[in-house]
């Protein structure tokens, strides 16, 4: 069985019917999805802004990162549940679409970017923290992420437009 | 109840036949009829969402006391500020954008009537008593307060996003 055809019969499962033909579930997941935007992307925006030097620039940056990626963790962990569900429910539409495509390679490339600065930048926060301003490699990082974040969020928009 | 109040009924026509040929100006035409008009300024709308929610979040959490105090109230307040004010400059251009083109899904939307409501309590709240709430870091004041003006603050806001999600699957 080929991956497309795999999708095609995820969408056609039992359990993704249930959840397409449903008139609270589907709105529920999908609302749950948009909503948990805030929680999730917008704290690292937050991050990025600050490691950038564009905004929250007069206080530490450290205090400010721990206390945004616990709840981040939260944020992701709805994103990801939601965003399974409605990938099930639509897998085969999916599966050809462009948008979705990129959105999954932007998704990739942001979860290595994370890893690496968690490797690389974070472990000597408290150092530069202090000194006004990130490290040039901290700052390209957090200008990567929120590039690819605003991609993330047109093509996860668009991409519905097209189904 | 229309013979009661035809003038309510006769408002509602021109408002629509007002609407409905504005939206046949050029940019609005662009914005519903082109393939990724709406995306975009849908997504637009959803960046503004992003940043306006997450400006709101961090402050009622920091209302209430949850996670780390290193830093002030009015401190953060003050450096959520802009952010706030410019997301929803966002909001409301690209809504208006988004209702000014395709007027026919919004004028007798219920959940959009509950949205522009919600959105009138929440930012009502918002200016009225969260940013006053936020203006000194030392609160004299029990914290049962403190928690009842983040919830309320919280449902308002959220309360919006789940109307505003309505209109597409509740007529």
């Amino acid at each position: 069985m080929s991956l497309f055809e795999w999708c095609q019969w995820l969408q056609h499962t039992r359990f993704a019917t249930a959840i397409s033909e449903s008139d609270y579930l589907f709105p529920l997941i999908e609302g749950s999805h948009i909503l948990a935007l805030p929680l999730s992307v917008g704290m690292i925006v937050i991050l990025d802004l600050r490691l950038l030097g564009i905004a929250f620039c007069d206080g530490p940056a450290g205090k400010l990162v721990l206390n945004l990626l616990r709840w981040s963790k939260f944020g992701f962990a709805v994103m990801f549940l939601t965003g399974g569900l409605l990938l099930i429910t639509q897998a085969g539409k999916a599966y050809g679409n462009a948008f979705f495509r990129t959105k999954l390679i932007f998704l990739l490339l942001l979860g290595i970017n994370a890893a690496v600065y968690q490797k690389v930048f974070y472990p000597k926060m408290a150092q530069w923290d202090s000194a006004r301003g990130a490290p040039a490699g901290a700052k390209f990082c957090a200008g990567f992420s929120l590039v690819l974040w605003i991609g993330v969020i047109v093509c996860g928009r668009t991409m519905a437009y097209q189904f | 109840m229309f013979v009661a109040a035809p003038w309510l009924t006769n408002s509602d026509m021109s408002l629509l036949f007002a609407l409905q040929s504005w939206s046949s100006w050029a940019p609005f035409v662009f914005i519903r009829d082109s393939k990724y008009g709406m995306p975009a300024v849908q997504s637009f709308h959803l960046m503004g969402l992003t940043i306006l929610l997450v400006t709101v979040l961090l402050l009622d959490l920091r209302v209430v006391g949850l996670g780390r105090r290193d830093y002030g109230l009015s401190w953060l307040a003050r450096q959520l500020k802009p952010w706030t004010l410019g997301a929803i400059a966002v909001m409301i251009f690209s809504g208006l954008l988004m209702f000014l083109a395709t007027p026919g899904k919004y004028v007798d939307s219920r959940p959009f009537r509950l949205k522009v409501v919600l959105l009138c309590l929440a930012l009502l709240f918002h200016f009225g008593v969260l940013r006053r709430f936020t203006k000194t870091d030392s609160a004299a004041r029990p914290r049962a307060v403190d928690v009842l003006v983040a919830c309320l603050s919280l449902t308002l806001w959220f309360g919006v996003g789940w109307a505003g999600r309505a209109i597409a699957f509740i007529p």
